[in-house]
């Protein structure tokens, strides 16, 4: 066999490995009924937490013995039935769809779900909750929302100190979580951050060899599996995607920011990278990384994730920002560190945290020089035209006018 | 100097230019057009750009532009969007033009530009296809005339029948409906052309077009359609018979002279390629896309990555 038959053969392989992977997570994102979580419950005896987004501090429920499932809605292929009658129209999609999902009875293995603190949407949601399902443990995580750090300290350990005992109750553990337990799991979710950065580096530096589609499809993946599953397969899928790139197009570089919490259909995120633009950053379920750095695995493990939340969150709307100047710097700063040319602005229609921010972060990056689209979506949008066009134009606009 | 190609892929066809670009002038060097009709349209593009490539006797290819439906050409260099194309392409064709009108076979679009080619406004038709190339070669094929006697028949026409402005079902059936009333087939067309006139026109109008406008797309040729138009631009002119009884913004409408060019069909590839070679300098690739003894499969990525 000459060298250049092996190479070959080496890269087919790290196709159909890059595909089978990608197929997998596809699998799980399309599974509306969470077939692959309830199995995994049953395999090991053990219950499964749900929580809303944006941030859910995983690693407690992870550390009771119980799998962690982002509930995300219901995106572009479940019909809203129950759910609208549930939320006037001038509300979000992201409730209706999760609704939906619990009154056809595709939550009912979860033992309890949490609800974040991200909107009144959800905290309305989070009261729906307990009336319609008094059989499981619903709690509405207040995360802390002050400048002074001591007090939001303080309240964030004393938060997670409450879901360290109810979720130990919830498991049938003795008492609650421990403090070892606690200390494993933030172990296991800092691999999880680390492989996550890992992906979302190697997209910033080579946006040609990790399309956002795949990027997307594995994250979602990593909301309904345990920890570990979820490095094996984002470690493997680095391996074929470095030795699989695509060929190099010249396109733009963008931010997309504004789609934290209700979820764009997979079909916008294609329709923008096809229009012309690789994306290069994004907000796309950024509760999973939200934590920067390392969680310290030494010491108080409840005071080390509180630390970690409210020293060093990632920025976005949902949490409270003081500093008039740090939001109007926020996108100069991202659109920097990716090497963004532009910001697309890709809000949910209704979503009061990304269409109350929109204004001021686009005037901040505007006012740096920084060209900016802007569209709303819902979960649900199948109609990619407009957005088709949208994202075209400004691409254009930008390798041939700089944006102008 | 600059050998770019430009692919445009639109819904009926495939068209495919190289020009030779250098310190601003552009010279087309080749072009090849081909109907998709019922083939594997990668399989078609991958033939048209060799029959393009052979054509020209290039040794090298520096950049491969897309436009229209070519986003996943996968040797492309880069893709531009189809006003950007058209716009460009249509100041290449006629330099006074200040507007193009894209008549493809699904849609049509009206976009506005200046003397750049840099886009300032554009509108497209709705989902309705009654301002389609393809509604005509319907309409055409039921009268049984061929698409290249359309515009002659059309402009014979002595008492031009009124067809529904608003959809083309309704339209088709009201195609059937003068058929079996004996009206004349040329009386037909000419009914047609003016309903699809009237909707060209307000495009136009609505992007504040004036001076010169291109027709490009597949129906540049149908000199019926540009009569069409031009007749029901003029309509609208100040002075113009019941101008005083017209909104406010057409009595305000400026001349629009309308022409078409032997090529019109060829602007979005030859925009795609004008731009291209503005993006090989801008990003001093180096490299070419294309050499020769390549075929449009095996063309490379000219990045470093």
């Amino acid at each position: 066999m000459t060298e250049q038959t092996g190479q070959t053969e080496q890269a087919q392989q790290a196709q159909q490995a890059r595909e089978r992977i990608v197929g997998w997570a596809r699998e799980r994102y399309e599974d509306l009924s969470f077939g692959h979580a309830r199995r995994w419950c049953e395999e090991f005896q053990a219950k499964a937490i749900g929580h809303l987004p944006v941030y859910a501090p995983r690693e407690i429920i992870d550390a009771a013995g119980m799998l962690p499932v982002g509930i995300l809605g219901g995106g572009d292929q479940l019909e809203i039935i129950r759910g609208d009658a549930f939320y006037q129209s001038y509300i979000c999609h992201l409730p209706r769809s999760v609704i939906e999902l619990g009154q056809s009875g595709r939550l009912d293995f979860l033992s309890g779900v949490l609800f974040p603190s991200t909107c009144d949407v959800i905290r309305n949601l989070s009261g729906m909750w307990q009336v319609l399902h008094p059989e499981v443990y619903v709690r509405y995580v207040d995360l802390p929302q002050s400048d002074d750090r001591a007090i939001a300290q303080r309240f964030w350990e004393g938060e997670l100190r409450v879901l360290m005992r109810d979720l130990g109750r919830v498991a049938g553990l003795a008492g609650p979580v421990s403090d070892d337990a606690l200390r494993a799991s933030i172990a296991r979710y800092n691999d999880v951050r680390r492989v996550i950065n890992e992906l979302y580096n190697l997209r910033r530096e080579m946006p040609w060899t990790v399309p956002t589609e795949e990027l997307y499809l594995l994250l979602r993946a990593g909301e309904v599996v345990p920890p570990e599953l979820f490095i094996e397969k984002t470690r493997a899928y680095l391996e074929a995607a470095r030795a699989t790139p695509d060929r190099v197009r010249d396109r733009v570089r963008v931010v997309v920011t504004g789609a934290f919490c209700e979820q764009p259909p997979l079909g916008l995120l294609k329709t923008i990278e096809r229009a012309g633009c690789y994306i290069v950053d994004d907000d796309l379920l950024v509760g999973n990384r939200l934590l920067v750095g390392e969680v310290e695995t030494e010491g108080d493990p409840v005071a080390a994730l509180a630390r970690a939340f409210v020293e060093r969150a990632r920025e976005t709307s949902v949490i409270y920002e003081g500093d008039v100047d740090g939001k109007r710097t926020l996108l100069k700063r991202r659109a920097e560190a990716a090497g963004a040319d532009g910001v697309v602005f890709a809000a949910p229609s209704f979503c009061d945290p990304a269409l109350l921010d929109r204004p001021m972060l686009k005037a901040g990056a505007e006012a740096h020089g920084i060209p900016c689209i802007a569209f709303k979506y819902a979960e649900n949008s199948a109609q990619f035209q407009q957005f088709r066009e949208q994202a075209g134009t400004f691409a254009d606009a930008i390798k041939l006018w700089g944006g102008q | 100097m600059t050998v770019t190609a430009g692919i445009d892929v639109g819904s009926g066809a495939v068209k495919v230019v190289l020009m030779r670009c250098e310190e601003g002038s552009e010279q087309l060097l080749s072009k090849v057009s081909a109907r998709i009709r019922r083939r594997h349209v990668p399989a078609v593009i991958e033939e048209t750009f060799d029959a393009t490539v052979a054509a020209a006797g290039v040794e090298t290819i520096d950049y491969i532009g897309t436009t229209g439906e070519g986003e996943e050409v996968p040797f492309a260099t880069g893709h531009f969007y189809g006003m950007t194309t058209h716009a460009r392409g249509g100041l290449f064709l006629a330099p006074e033009a200040r507007a193009v009108l894209d008549v493809g076979a699904l849609h049509s679009r009206a976009v506005l530009m200046d003397e750049r080619g840099k886009v300032l406004s554009y509108k497209m038709t709705s989902q309705c296809a009654s301002g389609s190339g393809q509604f005509l070669e319907n309409i055409a094929r039921y009268l049984g005339v061929s698409a290249a006697e359309v515009g002659e028949l059309s402009r014979s026409a002595a008492a031009p029948e009124k067809v529904s402005s608003i959809c083309a079902v309704l339209a088709e059936t009201d195609v059937i409906n003068m058929v079996s009333r004996g009206i004349s087939t040329a009386d037909i067309l000419r009914g047609i052309h003016e309903s699809m006139a009237f909707r060209f026109a307000r495009l136009l109008r609505s992007v504040g077009a004036e001076g010169v406008a291109l027709v490009t797309g597949g129906l540049a040729q149908d000199s019926g359609l540009r009569a069409a138009l031009q007749d029901a631009l003029d309509a609208d002119l100040p002075g113009a018979a019941g101008g005083a009884k017209r909104p406010r913004r057409a009595r305000e409408a400026k001349p629009l002279e309308i022409k078409a060019h032997p090529d019109s069909i060829f602007a979005g590839a030859i925009g795609a390629a004008i731009w291209g070679a503005f993006r090989y300098t801008r990003l001093d690739l180096g490299a070419p896309a294309w050499r020769s003894g390549m075929t449009a499969a095996s063309a490379s990525s000219q990045f470093a990555s």
